[in-house]
């Protein structure tokens, strides 16, 4: 459970960074916690966010007040919008949930069928064409791609929206209780298309390389050889002898991609207009609202960590080795 | 069968040097590929023309000229963050492959900073910190060295298993002149190879802040570029070339040192940071 380990400790690391960040930079920690600059405000407002924010106190006590603030689920506060930062971010996280978890389960699928398909053909033609598409596509950086999909899809042809989750009029409409729940649905489906396309074509090229090159390696050793002298059918070695043997890294994979696949996501929101958390960390960095960036970076931290937890979890559960490998080393 | 794999690093050579040869060129000479200068105005939104082949921009600056000079700062910024990020892996790298704490404490922070998400990592601390050129690169940097050190580590761990490496130490050289003398000689081409990548994924994620607004304004790279382009509405005055053109640069820019990586034995190296 190495890895789990590590998550716990990367976790712990961002909460640390988190609390000194504000007290360890030049300039005055009630600026950057209350979000307001120190020369807008007057001295009796300084006083009150300093003591409201207990910088007055020692800083073992700081922590344990801010220890608290991640304890009851609050986060801190953000005094630009008025509003607790873990509020703030719930409201959004369904909206970046809709664009990523969709984009990882593509991309993994796809990413595991054209890599295992490529690596144990190798130098097939599929092979040299899945390995050229995944490095010209690697190339292509997240946000280009997205535009470009917009230029086509919604500008050149107008075949799909360019911006937010609904059109307004089925929102309004769905409010009212016009609407059925499933031309709401359609209409929900083709709005993320574009998103998740643009999030998938991001993520699957390092996936598919990753896959082709473990199925390729296995590909080359004996047991596979022997499989094959017995006259075993391609798909059934593929499937039941490679498959089972490039799970593992696979998996391990899909885990460690969760903060990227979120760091994606709030790319391609910016673009495409959707109000999740990407939005409003942008939002967060104009308006100069530090308690809310540190509150999404937790958050992203949080899913992370959930998410290497969770591999490490299905890990042991598909191969019994690794439990006990893991144990005794 | 042997001798192709190496017939067909040397054509990806051959081309990524020929692509980066380009970059560098308008880096150095932009007076070559556009008779205007940077902020030399002309009307507003124009379509592409003989004089402006990718028409120009919402403040009327020609977009090729703002292209070609947007190479340097894309370049300098991508360099600069890939150079500080080998030196950080290659020590991370050699100090990890030892025994003892050390070696545990580094191997933890690798661990460590392989997990961290990037992206909302280095806007939350570029925003704390500032975007200007040089602070954005270190950050940059400090995120992408993982793949280094992991490399060099085991490039390392392997050089030391050698005979040779036994016999120098029985022959009773100091530790500081295997690791200079025989050892650095070694990793050269593992260093080539990260460099090569690390200068692709730093460009990549300079490009995607500077997209985002987080870059060095007064160093306007081709994301700051498609950033603008976007913001003040190139979608809707049908500027799809002011939009394309610095992504496909930043594309081809990244082709161009990946093909060159290629050769350099990073063939089995994944870029799957």
């Amino acid at each position: 459970m190495k890895n789990t380990a590590a998550a716990l400790l990367c976790f712990a690391a961002v909460m640390i960074l988190n609390f000194a960040l504000p007290r360890m930079l030049p300039g005055d920690p009630v600026a950057y916690l209350s979000g307001f600059a120190e020369e807008d405000m007057t001295a009796a407002q300084v006083e009150r966010y300093r003591s409201a924010l207990h910088l007055d106190e020692p800083v073992l006590k700081q922590f344990g007040y801010y220890l608290g603030s991640i304890a009851d689920g609050s986060l801190g506060y953000s005094f630009k919008k008025e509003e607790s930062v873990s509020s703030l971010i719930a409201s959004r996280i369904p909206a970046t949930l809709q664009i990523a978890l969709p984009a990882l389960v593509i991309s993994s699928a796809l990413g595991l069928y054209l890599g295992l398909a490529a690596g144990s053909r190798r130098d097939s033609a599929l092979d040299r064409t899945v390995n050229a598409a995944s490095i010209a596509l690697n190339a292509v950086p997240g946000f280009a791609a997205a535009l470009g999909l917009m230029l086509f899809f919604c500008f050149r042809h107008r075949w799909l929206p360019y911006s937010g989750l609904n059109s307004p009029e089925i929102a309004a409409a769905a409010a009212a209780g016009r609407v059925s729940a499933a031309a709401f649905l359609a209409d929900r489906v083709r709005h993320l298309a574009l998103p998740v396309t643009a999030l998938t074509l991001g993520i699957l090229p390092s996936r598919c390389l990753l896959v082709r090159n473990t199925a390729a390696e296995e590909n080359g050793k004996k047991y596979v050889l022997y499989a094959r002298q017995r006259g075993l059918a391609p798909g059934i070695i593929r499937r039941s002898y490679i498959l089972k043997n490039i799970a593992q890294p696979f998996i391990v994979m899909t885990g460690l991609s969760v903060g990227s696949c979120v760091g994606g996501s709030l790319v391609v929101e910016n673009i495409f207009s959707i109000n999740g958390m990407g939005r409003l960390l942008t939002d967060a960095v104009y308006t100069l609202d530090y308690p809310l960036m540190q509150g999404i970076l937790f958050v992203t931290a949080g899913a992370m960590t959930a998410a290497i937890i969770v591999s490490d979890i299905v890990c042991a559960l598909a191969d019994p080795m690794a439990g006990r490998r893991n144990s005794d080393g | 069968m042997a001798d192709k794999p190496i017939r067909r690093g040397t054509v990806s050579f051959a081309l990524g040097t020929a692509l980066l040869a380009l970059f560098a060129a308008a880096a150095f000479f932009p007076g070559i590929f556009t008779p205007w200068g940077r902020k030399e105005l002309f009307g507003l939104w124009e379509a592409p023309s003989a004089l402006h082949p990718l028409g120009t921009n919402y403040l009327g600056y020609d977009v090729l000229a703002e292209l070609v000079y947007g190479a340097r700062d894309t370049v300098v910024i991508g360099l600069l963050s890939s150079v500080i990020s080998l030196a950080l892996g290659a020590a991370a790298g050699v100090i990890s492959a030892g025994e003892g704490r050390a070696a545990a404490l580094f191997s933890w922070i690798t661990q460590l900073f392989i997990m961290l998400p990037r992206l909302v990592s280095l806007i939350v601390l570029s925003a704390f910190w500032g975007s200007e050129r040089a602070k954005l690169a270190l950050l940059i940097a400090l995120f992408s060295w993982t793949g280094t050190a992991r490399a060099v580590r085991a490039q390392v761990r392997h050089l030391k298993a050698q005979p040779f490496a036994e016999a120098l130490e029985l022959l009773g050289y100091s530790r500081a002149r295997i690791a200079l003398r025989h050892m650095l000689p070694n990793l050269s081409g593992v260093l080539l190879s990260r460099f090569l990548l690390s200068v692709n994924s730093c460009i990549m994620m300079e490009s995607t802040l500077s997209f985002l607004g987080m870059g060095d304004i007064y160093h306007p790279t081709w994301g700051t570029m498609m950033n603008l382009a976007y913001r003040r509405g190139a979608f809707i005055r049908r500027a799809y070339l002011y939009l394309m053109a610095p992504g496909a640069c930043v594309m081809l820019l990244s082709l161009a040192f990946y093909l060159m990586s290629v050769r350099a034995g990073a063939r089995k190296e994944i870029i799957s940071q």
